[in-house]
């Protein structure tokens, strides 16, 4: 089972309780709720901020890529996964990530937390602009996409 | 033809606009559609180097959302979104 979304911050806040909800079974023993929030540090500049940008369609067709690819490539079949990427602006210690999955038993909830975070920083097309305390910003330098 | 550019992560910086459009008289490809934004690069930003390194780097994709290769053939008005080097999360 899989949610999957990009959360304009523009029209709607990203909200915890809507992932505890989501993966919520007895049938799972195992819980990992990941949050990527924003830093106040990078590279020794002082951040206020970050802006993230996102091809939502893709992004969310990302999502479910690596979904169903934890089914082949982890052998993890039964799950809940709840996906949400926030774009806009966000600012110190808030959530621009949740990843939230439940299994059976806690060593594939690890597994396939780290895995997605890891596939999602690699294959979905989300940017980040840095603003900082000097009160200028940039674009982080990312990962090349390749054509098929 | 018109190819209207949709603009992403650090490509925003191209415009004030999220897109840029061009024009081709006759059949093209991502590769030609390519020089084009150098060329404009080269009359709008004195050829900033920043700016022609992102576009090098970067993929396309096509009005249905697939990663389109250089060869990836354009001739029709369609939209094509210019895919910067990623890094979210």
């Amino acid at each position: 089972m899989l949610h999957a979304k990009v959360i304009d911050l523009e029209k709607e806040k990203i909200k915890p309780e809507n992932a505890e909800e989501f993966i919520a079974s007895s049938k799972f023993g195992a819980s990992i709720v990941f949050y990527g929030t924003v830093r106040n540090n990078n590279e020794n500049k002082k951040v206020t901020g970050i802006t993230y940008d996102a091809h939502d369609v893709m992004v969310v067709k990302s999502f479910k890529e690596i979904y169903s690819e934890t089914d082949q490539k982890l052998n993890i079949k039964d799950k809940s996964v709840f996906i949400e990427h926030v774009k806009g602006y966000v600012g110190l210690g808030e959530i621009s990530i949740i990843i939230a999955v439940a299994c059976p038993h806690r060593a594939e909830a690890y597994t396939l937390s780290r895995f997605i975070i890891e596939e999602i920083k690699k294959r979905s097309p989300i940017w980040k602009k840095e603003h900082y305390e000097n009160e200028d910003s940039e674009w982080l330098k990312g990962n090349p996409i390749q054509a098929n | 033809m018109k190819v209207k550019v949709e603009l992403y992560g650090a490509s925003r910086d191209l415009s004030e606009k999220n897109f840029i459009e061009f024009n081709f008289d006759r059949k093209s490809s991502i590769k030609d559609l390519k020089k084009k934004i150098l060329n404009y690069v080269d009359s709008n930003f004195k050829g900033n180097d920043n700016f022609k390194k992102i576009i090098e780097s970067s993929a396309f994709c096509s009005e249905d959302d697939n990663i389109v290769s250089d060869n990836y053939e354009i001739s029709k008005d369609q939209k094509i979104g210019i895919i910067p080097p990623i890094g979210g999360g």
